[in-house]
């Protein structure tokens, strides 16, 4: 391992070195070793070996290692892709251990089924389920298995603080320090509740006794487990809610940080690849012979549906690609345009008329209410496909030997990955050993195992370890992309221009159920429905999902009420809002923030937009400068209330990512199809916001209830489209509905 | 992201269902051009050994290339993902200040001469089990001698 020296102010990443997978089944040096019940089922004596491998360290619990230098280190069942949560989580666990920050060391957990969240399992497969205290245990089980069933080590949803955090490294902490504690107060032969812990010391004020933790690590084992474990409450938090500097900080600033790109492998080649433009076709022919003599290049693959060169380089690798000319068979896809799809969408849509497509939420009569309405209110919303587009390009590694497989990649599912792997090799998961790094960037795009299988076929057809990286070409044509969609609504204003009915209609729904619904607008009758429209592109999660587009839709809809109901935005809200105290707090924070209603100058406009998501309750306000030849978006004033931002300051550089994100799909997010291809290849046909469009960001937090966390990673995005084009509209009268705005003529 | 959970539903079901099923398909054409070690025609960083000894420590430099990403051959420089280089000829292995070595490397017993600095970084691997050096492996005799050379010709300058 490289570095030995621990910083006195960020703690730093481990990592798995191979001797601790070999050491696996040994207990070195005799250490002894418990289970906490923290996660029931948790087989705390095969975990172990896994991570407590040196001499003097001893595993307090799954997630809690302290070893004989005193250093804590905390073990994080999620990736880390940039969104800071290993210093998040850590923070958490330290927290309620009362561990000396700077000692603090972090390890990304093994891809190893023992370290699922099983609560991720639970919030997906029964998220209001409410049980008895009683039977949680037996429940938290059951979830165990399904989560561990369904390979559920996986880091989305806006979920590691608000679960994992919240639910597992808290209690993990809390619980290793009670057990230090008891074990303290056998030696010292005191009460424990004389006893305090206090940067990894344990403090007897009494007699004036203080130890290091790890004098009582090894005892701490013997004794009994806390059953419920005493967590602070936030006056008493030290590390909670402070803006401690993220760990990978230094690392990804010196280039030392390894992401999956960077695995490197004593006699590994590197494979180019090259997918059927069309997906689902498959390569009937290939013509290599100019790539057969090029330098560098060991083998040339048609795998079916792609073609791969392997080379001792990747740009050999890439450059003989180049040459390969190769004929694609037919598929039903290749007649697909994308003005034919939403030629498709529309008809789709006509034809369900008012009841059929799958109802997704019901209150009311919306027909009736409709029917009476004073003023009735409709519009049509379209987004298109867009791509992930990673720094890091999809890239794996892997080494297929001897009915064994070792595979190094950046995935936001490890477990997925291995098992990917395995079932590609037909071989079992236990065969396959899988190391994460660092994800240049996961978005969604990184939960998905095309490139695991794709690199796992390669390199189970040579015989060396083979680095398969995509071309930037590679990475836009074939994504698993967030959908394109129509959305259609109707609604129905009483004379007051109180909206009395909201009818909506869609296509697809993938995932939050929530998405689409408004439960937080105080209207009578609401319906709302979606149509899928399945086409062969592959749909994948997209930052923050459904809500990217659904955000966007929702809210332009509700300033046309605002604006057919002849109020502004920001108070047409309020009365939705009426009563919603925390929702009300968020809107109020970010007109305030934005100074609503101030004047502006000439040509500029101001937008709001109000959007709940992964339980973090989000305002943005956007102010836009509409007088050049295309909008200039100059500042996002974003007020949020996540619950308890744990690193606020990890919380605001999320939210301004997300905008960063979000702005780029609204200004120029297009993927679109032709002949059943993707029709964009790289930035300059899918470009990225550049550095000067950036937009100056003020982000407002509100700790409204720090029982109830919300996530970061996907909030702020949603409200950032519609706020815009809301302020294009103040600005011109000019309403958007259809990204992206590189699209619509402002002359 | 929680949409990966609703999709992965069904998967499981088939998963389940089709319980060691078929792997993936395997290549439906391989050309294998050339096994590896087998030299590329154009292999320009090899020097030749009857170069000059200026020549051999300038191809050292350019093979040197292949360890930046974790060594420094500098006076005082700092360790990075591998210890500084500097002067490492001669010296006891594991003998870099502040470097966490391998318990492997540490208890090794080797001094890097030449010959034993060759033969590490031939394979690392296979000298020295249990080293954490993943990288290195210079498969090529002449390369690993210019590497060696202009280690010592820094160290001594």
């Amino acid at each position: 391992m490289a570095d030995t020296k621990t910083s006195e102010t960020a703690p730093k990443k481990g990592k798995w070195t191979r001797r601790a997978f070999i050491g696996a089944g040994v207990v070195a040096g005799g250490a002894l070793v418990i289970g906490v019940a923290v996660r029931p089922g948790n087989p705390i004596d095969r975990l172990s070996p896994m991570v407590a491998k040196g001499k003097g360290e001893q595993l307090i619990n799954a997630w809690v290692k302290v070893d004989a230098d005193n250093i804590v280190t905390a073990i994080i069942p999620h990736v880390e892709m940039g969104q800071g949560v290993f210093t998040s989580l850590a923070q958490m666990l330290a927290d309620e251990l009362d561990a000396d920050w700077s000692k603090v060391r972090i390890l990304e957990a093994p891809a190893d089924a023992k370290y699922v969240s099983h609560d991720i399992g639970r919030e997906f497969l029964a998220p209001n389920l409410e049980v008895p205290a009683i039977l949680e245990p037996t429940v938290g089980g059951t979830f165990l298995q399904l989560a561990t069933a369904m390979n559920l080590q996986i880091t989305g949803g806006s979920f590691s603080v608000r679960g994992t955090g919240q639910r597992a490294m808290r209690v993990a902490g809390a619980a290793a320090k009670e057990m230090l504690i008891a074990a303290a107060a056998e030696e010292w032969n005191v009460p424990a509740g004389e006893l305090r812990a206090e940067n990894s010391m344990i403090l007897h004020d009494k007699s004036s006794k203080s130890a290091p933790f790890a004098d009582f690590a090894a005892a701490a084992a013997d004794q009994g487990l806390p059953n419920k474990p005493k967590l602070k409450s936030p006056k008493d938090y030290k590390l909670m809610g402070k803006a401690m500097a993220r760990h990978d900080i230094p690392e990804k600033s010196n280039g030392t940080a390894l992401f999956g790109i960077d695995a490197d492998l004593p006699g590994m080649k590197y494979a180019a690849v090259k997918a059927a433009p069309v997906v689902g076709a498959t390569i009937e022919s290939m013509n290599v012979d100019t790539a057969k003599s090029m330098p560098g290049v060991l083998q040339i693959l048609n795998m079916g549906d792609f073609v791969a060169v392997v080379a001792d380089g990747y740009w050999q690798a890439q450059q003989a690609l180049g040459t390969i000319d190769a004929k694609y068979s037919k598929t039903e896809g290749d007649t697909l345009n994308q003005d034919a799809l939403f030629a498709r969408y529309a008809t789709v849509l006509d034809e369900a008329g008012d009841d059929d497509g799958d109802i997704e939420t019901e209150k009311g009569d919306v027909t009736e209410a409709f029917a009476g309405a004073a003023t009735k209110v409709e519009a049509e919303y379209k987004v298109p496909f867009l791509a992930h587009a990673t720094m890091e390009p999809m890239n794996c590694t892997a080494w297929v030997r001897d009915g064994k497989c070792d595979v190094w990649s950046g995935h936001q599912a490890p477990l997925m990955a291995r098992k990917a792997a395995a079932d590609t090799l037909g071989i079992d998961t236990d065969a396959v050993t899988y190391h994460n790094a660092y994800l240049g960037g996961g978005f969604g795009r990184r939960s998905e195992n095309d490139a695991i299988i794709m690199a796992t076929r390669i390199a189970k057809a040579v015989p060396y370890p083979v680095k398969m990286i995509w071309s930037r070409e590679e990475d836009t044509m074939h994504d698993h992309y967030r959908p394109s969609a129509t959305s259609r609504f109707q609604a129905g204003l009483d004379k007051d221009g109180k909206a009395v009915s909201w009818s909506n209609i869609h296509t697809h729904l993938f995932d939050p159920q929530e998405a689409p619904t408004v439960p937080y607008y105080n209207i009578a009758n609401h319906k709302i429905r979606k149509i899928d429209v399945p086409t062969h592109l592959r749909f994948g999660p997209w930052r923050s999902v459904d809500h990217s587009q659904h955000g966007y839709f929702i809210e332009s809809f509700v300033d046309e009420l605002a604006h057919a109901a002849g109020k502004d935005g920001y108070a047409y809200r309020r009365e939705l809002l009426a009563g919603s105290k925390r929702h009300l707090a968020v809107l109020d924070k970010a007109a305030e923030m934005a100074g609503w209603g101030k004047p502006l100058p000439e040509g500029h406009g101001r937008g709001i937009a109000f959007v709940p998501s992964f339980g973090t309750i989000v305002a943005e306000v956007a102010e836009v400068d509409m007088t050049g030849a295309k909008p200039k978006v100059k500042k996002i004033y974003v007020a949020a209330d996540p619950g308890f931002a744990v690193n606020p300051d990890g919380f605001a550089a999320q939210m301004e990512s997300s905008i960063a994100y979000g702005l780029t799909a609204t200004l120029y997010g297009e993927i679109s199809v032709k002949d059943g291809a993707v029709q964009q290849s790289n930035f300059h046909d899918y470009p990225i916001l550049r550095i000067n469009e950036m937009p100056e960001v003020e982000v407002g937090i509100i700790n409204g209830d720090h029982k109830r966390l919300g996530g970061a990673g996907e909030p702020g995005l949603p409200p950032l489209a519609p706020a815009v084009t809301n302020a294009i509209f103040a600005a011109t009268g000019k309403r958007v509905r259809e990204l992206p705005l590189s699209k619509v003529d402002f002359a | 992201m929680t949409a990966l959970f609703r999709a992965a539903a069904p998967i499981l079901v088939v998963t389940l269902a089709a319980c060691g099923s078929d792997p993936a398909p395997e290549p439906t054409e391989q050309i294998v051009v050339r096994e590896p070690g087998a030299e590329a025609p154009d292999s320009d960083t090899t020097p030749p050994a009857a170069e000059a000894n200026d020549s051999l420590i300038a191809a050292g430099k350019a093979a040197f290339n292949t360890c930046i990403a974790c060594h420094v051959v500098e006076k005082d420089g700092a360790n990075r993902v591998g210890p500084n280089l500097y002067g490492i000829v001669g010296q006891a292995a594991a003998s870099v200040e502040g470097f966490n070595y391998s318990d492997a490397l540490a208890s090794s017993g080797i001094t890097w001469t030449e010959e034993e600095l060759d033969a590490y970084i031939a394979n690392p691997a296979a000298k020295v089990p249990g080293t954490t050096m993943m990288a290195g492996a210079i498969t090529d005799a002449g390369r690993r001698e210019a590497i060696i050379a202009y280690i010592e010709n820094v160290s001594a300058n």
